[in-house]
């Protein structure tokens, strides 16, 4: 098999002394579609902010593109140019329209051209459903729009690595389906994702690989056909027949 | 000049008024002044306050960073601390003792820019902290740097929030700066003052000061009311209160 692009190793994380990750080992290959799943406080949340080092681990080292991340001194930016997120809450930045909330990162972290980065955006709106609305801003759209918008956003920089932390989980239930058919064309497009979520459907459908987390442990790592016909651990089988009843 | 109240206001009013006049002027030359310079300072005082830890800090940057946060604390406490009155006077005869005399206007507005620089200060903290948290992630997810993050994302939506308190503080100058009559600043206090000396007819004097501190603080709260309904933010409601009380606005951390 070829390289993983994204690597964990030994991963600890703590908060006040309470620990969220334990001893974490981690791979994401090219083109995967991983889909963490768990209770709430089970730490996916946090695995997936310390890929692109939103939250600095205790100990272990993280390797993207098989470089090492943490004990030397590359440059943490670079490598988030690299690595898109979406998150729960959107997080658009209200005093920029649409298209400048594409464009700004573009020209101040990857320094292209302001007319380059104008087009790119546009291509990435479009291919959201959201060439309508350029010039709107954030607060006059929907949370569905919104969304695809930060998906958008994350999309101009041209990233190798798409993290998706709960998207769907501050929308109403008629705008889940806009944001999770595009992560979906994003996923068939080839795109390597990691992909918090609650949405069981999504994770059955898309997701090439499950990873079951609780307790700050990754408990079971199946792709979905083997995860949920036959989950191997008891913590599993316990979580899947919550949720079917 | 005459004996009743309205007859020796209009006898003030008609020999004095280039007095009072030149006196208003220096009054908000001294408040627009300080205003501007104290918002200079104070972006530059939070920012000192606010420098973050790295995560991969060396001892000299971690030594670097307390030195600025605790020089910024200390400089808020003493000029929130301190009556602007005692201030102007240490900084005006503190700076002659060391390098001989210099104009009273000009020590007026380094004292007014220096004390409101401690105010809009804790203003513009209160304003960078009450931005979302997920803001500055969402800027740091996208490559964009400390300094990128700040300067583009968070300060533009921090100010435009903040206008209103940093127009109070306008406000407020043009009130307190009567407080520099004490060394000698000819602002619109201390020509009263002086008018008043004259005739010893104080009431009639200061019934024109007031009205003209009330006419000017009356204006500019008018002005700024309409600058926020323009920039579409919270409105402010009256004539605020004196400097020397905190201001409710200014979210205080508990220390």
């Amino acid at each position: 098999m070829n390289q993983p692009l994204l690597s964990l190793q030994n991963i600890w994380k703590s908060f006040h002394g309470v620990p969220i990750l334990q001893n974490i080992d981690f791979e994401v290959y090219p083109g995967e579609v991983v889909c963490l799943i768990g209770p709430s406080g089970s730490g996916k949340s946090t695995l997936l902010r310390t890929i692109n080092r939103l939250e600095e681990p205790d100990e272990g080292e993280l390797y993207f593109q098989g470089v090492p991340q943490l004990h030397s001194h590359t440059d943490v930016n670079v490598m988030r140019t690299h690595i898109g997120m979406v998150f729960q809450s959107f997080n658009l930045f209200p005093h920029l329209d649409v298209l400048a909330n594409c464009t700004i990162a573009q020209q101040l972290a990857l320094k292209r051209p302001a007319m380059e980065a104008d087009l790119i955006a546009r291509q990435y709106l479009t291919k959201v459903g959201l060439e309508a609305f350029i010039h709107a801003a954030p607060a006059s759209l929907s949370g569905g729009q919104k969304q695809r918008v930060a998906i958008a956003r994350a999309l101009a920089m041209n990233p190798t690595l798409m993290l998706f932390d709960e998207p769907t989980s501050a929308l109403d239930p008629e705008m889940v389906g806009e944001v999770l058919s595009v992560m979906q064309a994003l996923a068939k497009e080839g795109m390597t994702m990691v992909v918090v979520t609650h949405e069981m459907g999504f994770a059955r459908q898309v997701g090439s690989r499950i990873c079951l987390m609780d307790g700050g442990k990754i408990v079971e790592s199946n792709p979905p056909q083997a995860f949920f016909t036959s989950p191997q651990h008891p913590r599993t089988q316990a979580f899947l027949a919550k949720l079917l009843r | 000049m005459p004996v009743g109240f309205l007859e020796g206001v209009g006898y003030l009013l008609e020999h004095y008024w280039p007095l009072f006049l030149r006196g208003l002027g220096t009054t908000l030359l001294l408040a627009a002044l300080g205003t501007i310079f104290g918002f200079i300072l104070g972006m530059g005082l939070a920012t000192l306050h606010l420098i973050p830890k790295s995560p991969q800090e060396t001892r000299l940057q971690q030594v670097g960073r307390l030195l600025a946060k605790g020089f910024s604390r200390l400089y808020i406490q003493i000029f929130r601390g301190t009556p602007m009155m005692v201030q102007a006077i240490i900084i005006y005869y503190g700076a002659m003792r060391l390098w001989g005399s210099w104009p009273a206007l000009l020590a007026g507005i380094v004292v007014v820019s220096l004390n409101t620089a401690a105010y809009i200060a804790e203003i513009i903290r209160a304003g960078i902290n009450a931005i979302d948290k997920g803001q500055h992630e969402a800027a740091r997810s996208l490559g964009l740097t400390y300094g990128q993050t700040m300067r583009r994302i968070i300060l533009p939506q921090a100010i435009k929030n903040v206008i209103p308190s940093i127009g109070n503080e306008f406000i407020v100058n043009v009130k307190d700066t009567s407080v520099l009559n004490v060394i000698a600043v000819t602002e619109l206090f201390y020509n009263s003052t002086s008018i008043s000396m004259t005739f010893y007819r104080q009431f009639e004097v200061f019934f024109i000061t007031s009205v003209l501190y009330f006419i000017i603080t009356l204006l500019a709260t008018a002005f700024l009311n309409g600058v926020d309904r323009r920039l579409g933010v919270r409105s402010v409601v009256g004539i605020p209160t004196s400097a020397t009380v905190p201001f409710p606005t200014h979210r205080e951390d508990p220390q």
